[in-house]
């Protein structure tokens, strides 16, 4: 019995040496599976690599330097679940960035990370699959992602039509994985926000007509129409639409913002058609990251989901170091909420700002990340919102109408689940 | 669903006249012509040229007729579209399908159309750019025929029908009542025994392309006028065209016609039962429909 005791004191001793130890030369290697075979995958690796580097030079993650083991996806699915599949089961990592493409991510998550108790944060995929996925329990609260899905649009649409005190309308969406998303959530979010839905109708591209399709649609007789379509065949629709006389009174996703639109309906007829899109944050923190990027890779960061897999990697760490040492994967997805407090301290995405967050951790406090895409805040789906602008079509192209930061998106998104 | 009814009619009216060329083409050339909907394609595409050409030639033509957004700049393009058009069928009819024919089979032919489509579609998206393109940007409202149950319908596309129907009649008249309608149909049951009658084959084929095109011209800008002109319209349109002449059967001009009209106007009504969808399987469930029941299509006769 006093043998067990002694060693269980030296056991004690020896992990309180070992905590001390590993600040200064253990190493706790990250997950990332990006497609750096292609060009604009690189950057979006380069940029996680230069996240990891800053909270190296704070003094690491929970006690050790952090080594990012990349590994290519080819934007294929199968390459990157075997390259996510060696990274957990070789290199042991707990926490795994990427992928970019939902169609690789996907199969990641649900064949390596979420049964392997390991957390995924993407920076890039947007599809609402994955806030489906967690609805349904099966991502084990292990996955988050930076970038926005489609429902900051579809939000957004609704807000447009509650704001013009439109009492109904109705719906032309695009026959794909893309158009089926908004249009299912942009009828739930009109619902939500107390405007009937007269009809949803799909337009199928390549298709001779689309009367029948807008003769539908117009049965409704609805205030607005709400277009989730692309330029070629929107054209086509929106000029049978107002020729049978349906109302002027549009909505337009994103994918309408497009110059050949314009032109061909025509802006006489667009006077009352107000679009939407999400946009890049306009806060002190997003722009502290574009002077930082310049001055690290003398370039702006132009490309796509530059910002969002910045804020990714920094997320994972500053969790990894809220979570403490030797913790899991759940134990770090479940810090991650402890770094992205909105009632936090609020701290930089910089070296200074990880110092700092690691003091507060330390002290038992929580942090609020203020990053390249803004004030990060995961939903309880793993899900972010972003800014968003309305625009109209104006001589020249489009202009800004409104732009909606993201307190004020999330505030709306929120009214709406009420 | 009187407004689907009559939508139909009305996209029933250029399916036909594409139907009726491809119909001709299939019967006396026997073979499946996959390129005849660029026909329309390449009609059209004339017809903005020209439009835009005698616009600006004389400003007197480019006012509206009536409550039209034909003009009358577009009214003499067609007609120098369809010769056009006419002209390119037999060229390409020459350069490709008449030395498929002296070499290879049924199915060669087929390939052939294939990528001739392929080609001509591709050069249009050269020449003219990828985006589509319109008669006029003016959007024309439709007329109101009754409230309830509504009823709308566009002044250009009751023009379109009449227009179609008139070129149906006319050419009803000269393949029933001239000696080279005689001719053309002689060819069409027996082309050995009509050429020991003195029927000129050769002349005959290059005369069935010239029918077959100017009529696709005409279903091109009448599609053009109604819609957009798009590079890819003849890839949009293959299929319905195609159906419209099976359902009628093979061979028969007025098999086209109405093949036309019932594709359109099931395309139309199918909406009020079936989510949209899943429209663009409707001819498709046409054609095997009239299989089933009638091989030879409605108006078609067995051939050996």
């Amino acid at each position: 019995m006093k043998k067990l005791l002694t060693l269980a004191a030296f056991a004690a001793g020896m992990s309180g040496l070992s905590v001390s130890a590993h600040a200064q030369d253990c190493t706790t290697k990250v997950g990332a599976v990006l497609p750096t075979s292609v060009d604009w995958g690189r950057p979006i690796a380069e940029v996680a690599q230069f996240a990891v580097d800053q909270v190296n030079e704070a003094g690491g993650a929970a006690g050790c330097k952090i080594e990012m083991v990349l590994r290519d996806t080819q934007v294929d699915p199968k390459v990157g679940v075997d390259a996510a599949k060696a990274l957990v089961d070789l290199e042991g990592v707990n926490v795994l960035l990427g992928a970019v493409s939902s169609g690789v991510s996907m199969p990641i998550l649900t064949s390596v990370t979420a049964p392997g108790g390991v957390m995924q944060m993407s920076c890039c995929s947007s599809s609402t699959a994955f806030t489906k996925l967690s609805e349904e329990g099966k991502t084990n609260g292990l996955w988050f992602r930076t970038f926005a899905t489609t429902a900051v649009q579809s939000a957004m649409g609704a807000k447009v039509a509650s704001d013009k005190g439109y009492k109904s309308v109705a719906i032309l969406y695009k026959n794909d994985d893309w158009g089926q998303d908004m249009a299912r959530l942009i009828a739930a979010d009109f619902a939500a926000a107390g405007i009937e839905v007269t009809g949803s109708v799909a337009i199928n591209d390549a298709q001779p007509s689309y009367r029948a399709e807008v003769t539908e649609a117009l049965g409704g007789s609805p205030d607005a129409i709400y277009l989730a379509l692309y330029p070629n065949e929107g054209t086509s629709a929106v000029r049978e639409w107002i020729s049978l006389g349906g109302t002027q009174n549009m909505i337009l996703a994103n994918s309408l913002k497009s110059d050949e639109f314009r032109d061909n309906v025509g802006l006489q007829y667009l006077e009352n058609a107000l679009g939407t899109d999400t946009a890049s944050p306009r806060v002190a923190s997003a722009d502290a990251f574009k002077a930082a990027y310049v001055e690290k890779f003398g370039s702006e960061p132009n490309g796509p989901g530059l910002a969002n897999s910045f804020d990714a990697a920094m997320i994972a760490l500053l969790a990894m170091e809220a979570a403490g040492a030797n913790a899991s994967g759940a134990d770090i997805a479940a810090a991650v909420a402890k770094v992205t407090d909105p009632d936090g301290a609020p701290i930089t995405a910089d070296v200074a700002g990880v110092t700092a967050a690691k003091e507060t951790l330390a002290g038992g406090g929580t942090v609020k990340y203020q990053g390249a895409t803004g004030d990060v805040r995961f939903d309880a789906n793993g899900d972010v919102s972003a800014p968003a602008v309305i625009w109209k079509f104006t001589d020249s192209g489009t202009d800004e109408v409104e732009y909606l930061s993201l307190g004020e998106v999330d505030a709306f998104i929120a009214s709406l689940k009420k | 669903m009187i407004q689907h009814l009559v939508d139909g009619i009305l996209v029933g009216s250029f399916l036909s006249l594409g139907a009726i060329g491809l119909t001709m083409v299939m019967h006396i050339l026997r073979f499946a012509n996959f390129s005849h909907a660029e026909l329309l394609s390449i009609g059209a595409y004339c017809a903005l040229v020209f439009d835009k050409l005698f616009e600006s030639l004389s400003p007197f033509l480019a006012a509206k007729i009536g409550p039209l957004s034909m003009t009358a700049a577009l009214a003499l393009s067609i007609l120098v579209s369809m010769a056009l058009t006419g002209l390119s069928a037999v060229v390409i009819d020459r350069l490709v399908f008449r030395r498929v024919r002296e070499k290879g089979g049924e199915l060669s032919m087929v390939f052939a159309s294939f990528g001739m489509s392929l080609v001509i579609r591709n050069v249009i998206g050269l020449i003219f750019g990828l985006s589509s393109e319109l008669y006029s940007r003016d959007i024309a409202f439709a007329m109101v025929i009754s409230r309830d149950p509504l009823l709308l319908v566009k002044p250009d596309q009751v023009f379109v029908l009449i227009a179609a129907l008139l070129i149906m009649f006319a050419l009803y008249l000269v393949l029933s009542r001239t000696r080279f309608g005689f001719a053309l149909r002689a060819i069409a049951e027996n082309p050995n025994l009509a050429q020991v009658h003195g029927v000129n084959l050769k002349r005959m084929i290059v005369a069935v392309w010239l029918i077959g095109g100017s009529l696709g011209a005409i279903a091109g800008v009448f599609y053009g006028l109604s819609y957009q002109i798009t590079p890819v319209m003849g890839r949009d349109l293959v299929l319905p065209i195609f159906a419209a002449t099976i359902v009628g059967g093979i061979g028969s001009v007025y098999g086209a016609v109405l093949g036309g009209f019932i594709v359109g106007v099931a395309s139309n009504l199918a909406l009020v039962i079936l989510p949209s969808g899943y429209s663009p399987s409707v001819p498709f469930l046409m054609i095997l429909l009239v299989l089933l029941i009638r091989p030879n299509g409605l108006f078609g006769e067995a051939r050996a």
